[in-house]
């Protein structure tokens, strides 16, 4: 995909009107671009921008709420095409906001980004205990589990988890942590593998945790 | 000639003076347009959330606490962010000791769900702020700043709408936000209004368009002429507070027309009081996720000396305080206060 395709791809993700973005998949799927393509040089690629830009604080938060909204009709339009051509995730990711939270904005950013970088997600929504994370992490064994917590309170309950986790799992999945309250040094405190600072931060931070995992 | 001794300034003298902008006295004043209400603080005077969020003689009692315990030069007495929500329909869970209360429902996707009831003044999560300040006016109002405080019109759309939802339409929807935000702006006029009469010295108006969210062109389109509009129309003093980075957007505020701006340490306090210029007073900006929370007395002494030879006009945690903050790192904002605009040691 060209540059000025991609680029076309980026305006149909922040226009208010989620017609261009159905126009814009259904025109790529009749000129018979792989679904691939248009998923990771497409939707992935201008979500890409989109991120970069928030990180650099050009766009701020409906910005990425509005494409992340016309991203998923994208990918529920591709949906058809890429279960045919059996397109492989870039891993699995289990996120959650930690028991006695209820707070999700900031979860969900994560999610959007990381659906958007081409994870496969599993969302448990918010006041997760520590034993329905280790229930699903032993039912479809993701490759990173994202814990989110807004309070300071919560924040604490991060560590349970973790203990929780790898008590049974003691090295994978790798889990990362965010949220307002936390820093790297609380990370580093209770043991956490990363921490993201903001929702395009988790993404660099899963793609480095994988390629580390993989390169090892 | 001997130059005749000042007399000594009071929390109230001190408060303000600081708020506007006025003379400096003998240091600067302590104060908290935020909840500075811990789980330490609870303990001390056997009061605890969530009762002290309903209760008028309790929430009276324990904002006191932050004058009589910690030496603060304020008493604030809303703790929570909730006190409205619940008056316009929200389902509000109190929360607890260790947690903030919290809105469960949010009732309104429309302009026309908003439903502003005919005696909203007097429903029990509201008029318990009125009866409080009544209180604290009288024990305390003589020599002590009393602060008052609503939410914003911006905030109690997210308390009725969802924030996530709220967010959007300020891109697919504008028209709809700025219905919600017309007719919500009354609620916080109303209240800021009988908080004022009831005793409140300066109403804290807080609106959650915070720079970690929205753009500066957001809040200039959207929020700039309802604030303008509110300071008008409460007519008494007001402080804004709205927290992330806005040191985008500082401008802006001083052109709303608030007498004082509460801001997070996130904005640098030397160059927030350059832009502000003292057309309008700064509070703040002590961290509370670096210092106050996490930090050590020290390091809340170190920003709070930072903050003082910025010219931040009054010293305070930048938001309300994790309730597990230690006493010891709120009572450093007061030592450092205490040793006037030349400290002893630094």
């Amino acid at each position: 995909m060209t540059q000025e395709e991609t680029e076309r791809f980026y305006k149909a993700l922040r226009d208010t009107n989620l017609s261009a973005i159905e126009a814009l998949i259904e025109e790529h799927i009749e000129k018979q671009v792989s679904p691939v393509v248009i998923l990771n040089e497409g939707l992935i690629g201008a979500m890409g921008i989109i991120g970069q830009e928030f990180k650099a604080g050009q766009v701020w938060v409906p910005e990425v709420l509005l494409s992340a909204r016309n991203m998923h009709r994208g990918i529920d339009l591709l949906k058809p095409q890429l279960l045919k051509n059996h397109v492989p995730s870039r891993g699995k990711f289990l996120i959650g906001t930690v028991k006695g939270d209820i707070h999700d904005i900031g979860k969900n950013l994560v999610t959007m980004m990381i659906t958007g970088a081409g994870y496969e997600v599993i969302d448990l929504g918010v006041d997760v205990s520590k034993e329905r994370f280790l229930e699903v992490i032993t039912k479809d064994h993701p490759h990173i589990v994202g814990l989110s917590a807004l309070l300071t309170t919560t924040m604490l309950e991060m560590k349970e988890v973790i203990r929780t986790i790898r008590q049974t799992f003691p090295k994978t999945p790798k889990i990362i942590i965010g949220g307002a309250p936390v820093t790297q040094k609380f990370a580093d405190e209770i043991g956490a593998d990363g921490y993201g600072e903001d929702a395009v931060r988790a993404v660099e931070l899963s793609n480095r945790l994988l390629s580390d995992n993989a390169s090892r | 000639m001997k130059m005749e001794m000042k007399p000594l300034s009071t929390p109230k003298r001190r408060f303000l003076s600081g708020l506007f902008g006025g003379r400096k006295g003998d240091r600067i004043s302590v104060a908290n347009p935020t909840s500075i209400i811990s789980v330490e603080l609870m303990e001390k005077t056997g009061i605890f959330f969530p009762e002290a969020h309903l209760d008028p003689e309790k929430m009276a009692e324990l904002a006191a606490a932050g004058h009589e315990i910690l030496g603060f030069d304020t008493i604030m007495p809303e703790f929570s962010v909730q006190q409205e929500a619940e008056g316009l329909g929200c389902l509000v869970d109190w929360g607890s000791p260790t947690m903030m209360p919290d809105a469960k429902t949010h009732p309104a996707k429309e302009a026309n769900d908003i439903q502003i009831p005919e005696n909203l003044l007097d429903k029990p999560s509201m008029n318990v702020v009125l009866k409080a300040l009544e209180i604290l006016r009288k024990s305390y109002g003589d020599h002590v700043g009393i602060i008052g405080k609503v939410m914003g019109p911006w905030t109690l759309s997210y308390h009725l709408a969802g924030v996530q939802d709220f967010l959007l339409w300020t891109l697919t929807d504008s028209d709809k936000v700025r219905r919600f935000l017309d007719r919500l702006k009354e609620v916080a006029i109303a209240f800021a209004k009988a908080q004022l009469q009831a005793g409140a010295d300066v109403v804290v108006i807080a609106d959650h368009a915070t720079g970690d969210l929205v753009s500066p062109k957001t809040y200039q389109d959207f929020l700039l002429p309802v604030h303008q509009e509110m300071n008008q129309r409460i007519g008494g003093p007001t402080i804004l507070h709205l927290c992330g980075n806005c040191s985008d957007r500082l401008r802006l505020f001083v052109e709303a027309g608030f007498d004082a701006y509460h801001f997070e340490w996130q904005v640098d306090a030397k160059k927030a009081v350059q832009v502000v210029n003292h057309e309008m007073s700064l509070i703040g900006n002590i961290s509370n996720k670096e210092v106050l929370f996490g930090g050590t007395p020290e390091g809340v002494y170190r920003q709070a000396r930072y903050s003082i030879e910025a010219g931040v006009d009054i010293l305070a945690p930048e938001c309300a305080i994790p309730l597990q903050t230690p006493l010891a790192n709120l009572k450093a904002i007061v030592e450092a206060a205490k040793e006037g605009y030349s400290p002893m040691s630094c």
